[in-house]
This record gives C-alpha cells, structure tokens and sequence, in this order.
C-alpha cells in the first residue's frame, strides 16, 4: 500500500511536471506576428510552431535548466536559458538578418545586372537579347538613361562625360583600351562577350571608394564562377565563326574561345559607304580557368588575345581626286588572375593582378602613329564584416601606366612617352540602421607619381526604404582622372582632371514592374584647355564645366503576355569650357533628350524570340567652319529602328537574325570640314554617317554537350 | 491491487520506451505523412520545423532532413511572391546540405537538390532556363549515377525532360522512357531496411504518364 501511495506521489509528480509549459508570442520588431517560426528545446524534439498569431505553446518535463531556441528564415537565431519547473510567458522579438534578400540596397547612380540577385532591374541575358546592341554590352547599356548616342564611336558616353571617362573593371581590375579598334567615325565594340559574366554593375556616378581613375562612370563587371556543365559551342555567322569549349570539373573549370572575325564576304554583298581595300579582320582568343582552392576560395584566371587589321581609302574632303590611304591594326594582350578567400567568418580576402598591353598602329598616307599602352594593376582589399549592420572594406592598389608613341610624318617621326605610376589606397564603411537604412561612406586616396601630387576622394551614399516596394537613394563624391593619353604624352606632368557628381534617385520595384527616376548635378574643374592641341607650351589646367539632368526608366515585363518592354529617357544640360573652346559650350557629343524603347517578345508558336528597339537622339552640335560661330551647326536629329529573331530550330541548333537601322534612316552625326578653304573662301563639308545604311547580321549557334538538353536557348 | 501496481509500472515502462527508443520512429511516422498532406503555410511549416528538431536532435540521421527540405520545396506553392519562393528554395538547399554532412553523395538528396533547381526554373523560365535547367539535369543524372535504382531520380528526370521538350515543341524528349523505368524500379520493390527512406513517387509517375505518355 505504501509503495502503491509512493506510486501515485512519483505520478503526480511528473503530472505536475508535465503541467509547466513554455508560452507566449513571437514579433518581428514591427510588432507584426511572425507565423512558422520553430519554438524547441534544444537538443530535444519539443517544441512548437507559431500560428497566425505568433503564439506557441510547448509543454515541458524534467527539471534540468533547459535552453529554448527560436529560429526562422530571415532572422536571427534567438536562445535563452529557462528553468522548467515554473511556467514560463514569453515575448519574443526577433532580430531580422539583413541579407541581401531584403536589405535596402544603394542604387544611386548604378544599374545592376545580375543572374543571382533577384532584385535587379536588368538580367545579364537582357544584354543579348536587345535588338540593336549586337550582343555588344555597351551596346545594350546604350538603351538605358544617363547614356549618350553618340554612334560613331559605339561607346558609352556618360551624363555629359566623354567616352573615355568611362572605365571598366574585371573582377575589380582595370581594363585598358576595352574596345576593339575600328576604322575613324566608325563604332567599335567591346572586347568582352557578354556571356563571361554573371553580374555587371554599371554606374552613372557616384560609384564606390574602390574604383579610381574614372571621372564619369564604372562598368563593373563580375566573371562567372566554376563551370557547372561542359559542352561545345559552334558559331558560323556572317561576319566570321567562332568555336569554344567549356570543361568543368569537380573543384575546376576551363573554357576556351576561338573566333575568327572577316567582314570581307558581308562587305561584297552589303554595300559600304567606305571603299574598303581590306574589311576589317580579327583573332581573337580567350581563355579562363578557375579553381575552388578551399570551401570559400577561388582562384580565376582569364586572358584575351587579339589581333587586327583593316584598311580603307579616304576621299580628301573638297579634293575628291586625292585619295589617303588609312590602316588600322591592333594587337592586344590582356591577362586577369583573381582570387578571393573568406580567412575567417569576419575576415575576406580579395586580391588580383591585371596586364594589358595594347598596340594601336594607325597611318593615314605618309603620316603614322604607333602607340604601345601598357598597363598593370595589383590590387589588395581586405573587408570586415563586423555584423550584418557593419560592414568595413579596405585596401590598396598600384596602377602603373606606360605609353610609348611614335608620331611619324613627311618631316620626320617625334617619340614620346611617359611612365605613370599611381598609389592609392581606400576604406570604406557599409552600415545599416536598419534593413531600411544605409549609409556608405567611403575615403579614397591617391599618388601619381608623374605629378607628384596626391588627391583626396570622399564618397557618400545612402538609402532609405520609404515603402516595401520603394525607396530612395543618394551619393556624393569627387571624382580623378589623368588626363586623355594625348595630353599626357606631350605633359606628362599635366594635372587630373577632377568632377563632383550629387546624385538623387528613387527607385519603385513591384512584380515584374520598375520604375527609376535620377537627378543629378556634376562640376567639373582642371580640364585641360589649349589653342592647339599640339602645342603643349599653351595647355592651362584650368577648364569648368558642369552637367545636370534628369533620368527615367521604366521597365515591365508583366502587363503585355510574353512580353517585357522598357523605356529611358534622359534629360541632358551641359556646358564645358575646354580643350579649344573659346568659353562656354555644349559639346558636340551630347544631345539635350535621348529616349529608347526596348521590347522582347517570345512568341511560342513560331518558338522564337522577337526583339526591336527603337531610339531617338536630339539634334547635336558641331563646329561649322563656314561660321564664324563656335559650335553653332545642328545635326538633324537621330532615330534607329532595330529588330532581331531568335529561332530555336532544335534543343542543340539556334539562329539568329537581326537588322539595325531597318528603316533605313540616314542618320548624321556631325559634320567634317576641308582643312583649307576653297578659292571662295568656303570650306569644304562631308557628313558624318555610319558606314551603312543597315546592318544586317545572320548566324547559327550549335551547341554539343553530352547532355543533350543543354541548349544555347539559354543564351538568347 | 497487485495488479494496480503491475498496470501502473507497465505504463510508465511503456512511457520511457517512448519517451526513448521510440521516440524518432514515432516523430517520423506522424511528420512525414504531415509534411505532404499539409495543406496551409501553417500545418505545413509545422511539419517542416518538428522534422528539423528531429534532424537537429538526431546526430546520424539524413531523413529528417531530406523531409524537411521536401517541405520547403512544397512551400513554394503557399505563395505568390517570387522573391519568398527563392527564400524557401534558398532554405531546401541549406538543410540537403545538412543532410549530406551525414550521408554524403546521397542519390536520394541529389534528387531533391535538381527538384529544387527544377523549381527554380519554373519561377522564371525565360532567364532561369539556361542555368537552372542545366543544373537540374546536371543533378538528376549525378542522382543515377550514384544509385540506378533511384526511382524518383528517374521520374524527375522525366518531368525535366518533358518540360524542356515541350518547349522547343518536339516529342518528350524521352521522359516516357525515364516514366516507365522509373515505375518499374517502382513496382519492383522497395526499401526494407529503412521504413523512412524515401518512398514517394509512383502515383506521381502513373500520373504524368497519363497525362504526358498516353493519349
């Protein structure tokens, strides 16, 4: 009986036991309740779920201090101790992760282009798929806001900024001479096939402490990764053919591309406004691999061989009897190695080292000029990661730049050179108030060693989500850059030129749907100005300037079935007082209103995918010598219309059509004048056109892979 | 009273059995079926997180795991925002990733990573093709390799191949052929030794070959 009554007493014992619980709320710091959230006791199977409320129960036994843990996706873990042998009612907040999921992101001034984050406005394939870009990534960068046609050239010309202030960057290292050589007034194209990489960022102003040397605009551009999947890859197209190859392995990846580049049969049936002797020829090679050194390591390589050459004949203006014969060749060398490494949870790692050597050989008659740039660029950064609201990023970097020219003409050849060297250092800090707010403040320094002088960047940014879908954003910063290389090499100590970019944006991001307005305001100062650019006793390093304007962009891809549209419209004031303006004057590359209308189109029954694009410039200045006014003549204004169709024939074969300019509009970029005047004392003009009316491109893509369902469709 | 007394010892033995040896069988045999009849966000994150205590809890075994991750796959249907279905699939991935500290280069958890990429695709197919496509066979095929006699490995080939057929408009891409090796592995037998093992998948198959293989 007495061990019976010991019995009950050791039952109701444990009863009481299992009558304490653990109760009560789970919120995010809104107060909002969070629903699914895992309740448990550590190391045991109990534990509970919040429900719509966010209230749990969970029942508990034993007297052993227990330790009770919250976790849910997006938020931090939360723990505490509890001592089971009392009822327990909690409320518990949990700390929401700022991730890149939904941290507010900083976009003023750039446009991302990602395969990986899903918040991006563009998609690296949109770069392939835009009708009129020729698979050319400047060429699609041309249709958003904050760029300048200026189609005689095919670069991207930046909110007032000259082609060549913009720079890019390859896994964080300088790319020198990124353009491929092209015959005078006609558009060059990138080096670098969009496929390579697998997120871009282009920014219109206001870019990161990290990046230097760029008085306008940064095109970052990140390299895929480890290859997941071998395959081959044919191309046989109008302009030339290409093979490449990609082997994957289980820690490595190789891919090699061999293009050959001829325009000669495309030049016979298309007619040219140039009377070509030899359409331009390319080799081209690239190559990559890239080794997993440890679970977080990676180490890259990458390189680009070329070689080119075309040659044409130029009527002298007001002289058509006299005929010059103009060359153009280029060999280039670019070698990239990368390697990142997460040392430990705080602490990553990234380093590179980047080699161009470029070889331009231009000769025009008797006159030549062979200019050898070579570049390289070692870079250190170092990032902490103190939390997910603190983030701190610096490092180091030496770029040393060396040109060597030969200028030759009937007189006799002059050489000139110069060997730049510029040290610089950075630090900059990421912090988040919250996944609302963000600050970015950023130092950077540098030392040329041609002008011995140092120079001091400040940036600034931030971003402040104002609703689930909107926010807005803005930058600050001073900007450096030497000089054009012509300037440098007949001053070698000639000063940098300097810009201070103020930059607002807002940003709308819903389903398929964004929408992105930008104001901004650039001064310029120490722009070189001269009587004669080849009289370098005369240059004075005291030219201004300013831009200011206005960006819209709008994107869809949801409204119309199977289609995605966007529009960009850019508002441009500009005035530069430099080179041999004689004051004030907007230059003759920018036009006030650029406006394109991009649309692609999957259209199943024909299993194709359709692009065109539409784009519009406003009239352009130049220099009418017959006008005793500077810069007073007016380009008519510009419009391109463009199409392209992708037909997925098989899994394995893929042809791709487009036309440029389908409307065959005779766009007119500026105007060239005879050096000397009639005896009328009026000098001879010729417009500047492209080389053709259309452009008219045919290709087929064959893809092999082991496994048969890996298609190029992807590449469209 | 004797009797009393034995009754009440033989509870509370039958308790510490359970409350022991019992307890991961008992878990999985509510959790598993819970986690595919679950109908809401609710009842099914319910399974989900009871299946990660379980895995959490159980230092060598994947199952719960595989379970578990099968559940963030199945959330992707609670929900319309594209973003929350990537944080789900983003989820799946970590916690095969779990699964395979404790079995690695599993046929079974290889499956389910292509499912995941499958998933993916279907997201966004006109800018997810090239890679998730690619990857999801990539997994299926790594899937067979490791195990032939992965039935779901060859039905979620099938489905991979049908959908991608479909696409380009030509015939199934030979998915009927995956279908019905995979419904004999199926019909052939199964797993003995482990009652958790994956089991799913041959009403799911009967089914596409229905609608996809027949008429």
């Amino acid at each position: 009986m007495k061990v019976f009554a010991l019995f009950l007493l050791l039952i109701s014992g444990m009863y009481a036991f299992a009558q304490t619980s653990i109760s009560g709320r789970i919120t995010e710091k809104s107060g909002d309740p969070l629903l699914g959230v895992n309740v448990f006791i550590e190391g045991t199977y109990d534990g509970a779920t919040t429900n719509m409320e966010g209230n749990f129960r969970i029942p508990i036994e034993g007297s052993d201090s227990i330790t009770l843990v919250a976790t849910f996706i997006g938020f931090h873990d939360y723990k505490i101790r509890l001592k089971p042998d009392i009822n327990h009612e909690l409320t518990i907040i949990l700390k929401e992760k700022i991730s890149k999921l939904n941290a507010v992101v900083i976009t003023a001034g750039s446009f991302d282009a990602s395969d990986e984050s899903k918040r991006v406005v563009l998609k690296s394939l949109d770069i392939v798929t835009t009708a009129g870009a020729t698979a050319d990534i400047p060429g699609a960068l041309n249709t958003l806001p904050g760029t300048q046609t200026v189609g005689e050239t095919g670069r991207l010309f930046v909110r007032g900024g000259e082609g060549r202030e913009t720079k890019t960057f390859i896994d964080g290292m300088i790319v020198h001479n990124e353009y491929s050589p092209s015959a005078p007034n006609t558009p060059g194209r990138s080096r670098f096939s969009p496929f390579m990489f697998k997120g871009m960022s282009f920014s219109t102003g206001g870019y990161s402490a990290e990046y230097g040397q760029a008085l306008s605009s940064a095109l970052i551009l990140q390299s895929k990764d480890i290859a997941e999947l071998s395959r081959t890859d044919l191309s046989f197209m109008s302009v030339g053919v290409d093979a490449a190859h990609t082997q994957s392995w289980e820690n490595s990846s190789f891919s090699g591309k061999i293009q050959y580049t001829n325009l000669t049969p495309y030049f016979k049936l298309a007619k040219q406004n140039i009377p070509w002797d030899k359409a331009p020829e390319e080799y081209n090679g690239n190559f990559a691999y890239r080794l997993k050194t440890s679970k977080t390591g990676l180490l890259k390589f990458y390189t680009n061989v070329s070689s080119s050459r075309m040659d044409l004949f130029e009527e002298e203006i007001g002289n058509p009897d006299v005929i010059h014969p103009i060359g153009v060749a280029n060999d280039y060398f670019y070698f990239n190695v990368s390697y990142r490494e997460l040392v430990s949870e705080k602490w990553g790692v990234k380093t590179g080292f980047s080699f161009t050597e470029s070889r331009d050989m231009l000769s025009r008659g008797a006159e030549s000029i062979d200019d050898e740039i070579s570049g390289r660029h070692g870079k250190l950064v170092l990032d902490y990661t103190h939390s997910d609201r603190i983030n701190l990023k610096f490092g180091g970097e030496l770029l040393v730049r060396k040109g060597d020219e030969v200028l030759t003409n009937t007189a006799g050849s002059l050489t000139n050179d110069f060997d730049e060297y510029i040290s610089s250092g950075f630090v900059e800090a990421e912090t988040f108030a919250s996944s609302a707010l963000a600050f970015k403040t950023g130092m950077r320094v540098e030392h040329n060693s041609l002008t011995g002088d140092s120079f001091l960047s400040p940036r600034v940014s931030s971003a402040y989500k104002t609703g689930e879908k909107s926010q807005v954003s803005v930058a600050w910063g001073i900007f450096s850059q030497t000089p054009s290389t012509r300037i440098t090499y007949f001053v070698n100590d000639a000063d940098p030129e300097i810009s201070e970019h103020y930059i607002a944006n807002y940003q709308w991001q819903g389903e398929g749907r964004s929408f992105r307005a930008e104001i901004y305001h650039k001064d310029y100062s120490q722009l070189t100005r001269y009587q004669d650019e080849f009289a370098p006793s005369g240059y004075r390093f005291d030219g201004e300037g300013f831009a200011q304007g206005l960006d819209l962009f709008w994107r869809d891809t949801k409204t119309l079935n199977n289609t995605d549209y966007w529009v960009s419209y850019s508002y441009l004031n500009t005035e530069r007082n430099y080179r041999n303006y004689p004051g004030a004057f907007t230059p003759s590359f920018v036009s006030a209103h650029n406006f394109s209308l991009v649309g692609k189109r999957f259209i199943e029954s024909i299993r194709s995918q359709v692009g065109l694009t539409y784009s519009y410039a406003s009239h352009r200045r130049y220099n009418d010598r017959n006008s005793d006014k500077f810069l007073s003549g007016r380009t008519p204004d510009y419009h391109d219309l463009s199409f392209n169709i992708s037909y997925l024939y098989s899994n394995q074969i893929i042809v791709h059509a487009m036309v440029n300019n389908v409307l065959g509009i005779n766009n007119i970029y500026g105007y060239e004048y005879a050096s000397e005047p009639d005896l009328n004392g009026y000098y001879a003009g010729k417009p500047i056109t492209p080389p053709a009316r259309r452009f008219v491109f045919v290709g087929v893509f064959i893809t092999l892979a082991k496994n048969k369902s890996i298609s190029q469709l992807p590449n469209l | 009273m004797k009797k009393t007394v034995l009754t009440v010892i033989g509870v509370i033995c039958a308790a510490i059995v359970f409350a022991n040896g019992g307890q991961y069988e008992k878990a999985m045999a509510k959790n598993i079926p819970a986690m595919f009849q679950a109908g809401d966000a609710e009842s099914l994150l319910g399974a989900i997180n009871q299946l990660n205590r379980v895995g959490d809890a159980e230092a060598d075994k994947w199952e719960p795991y595989y379970y578990a991750a099968f559940g963030y796959i199945r959330m992707i249907a609670m929900t319309e925002s594209a973003e929350e279905k990537d944080k789900y699939l983003d989820q799946a991935l970590e916690i095969i990733k779990k699964g395979e500290t404790i079995k690695p280069a599993d046929s079974e958890l290889e499956s389910l990573r292509g499912y995941v990429h499958m998933m993916r695709v279907t997201i966004d197919p006109a800018t997810r093709g090239m890679q998730y496509s690619g990857l999801a066979f990539n997994s299926f095929n790594k899937a067979i390799a490791l195990d032939a006699n992965n039935a779901r490995a060859h039905y979620l080939l099938g489905r991979m191949q049908f959908g991608t057929a479909q696409f380009m408009g030509n015939g199934d891409g030979g998915a009927c052929e995956s279908f019905a090796k995979a419904k004999s592995l199926f019909e052939s037998g199964s797993n003995t030794e482990n009652q958790f093992a994956p089991s799913w998948g041959l009403d799911s198959t009967k089914e596409a070959m229905q609608q996809m293989c027949e008429g």
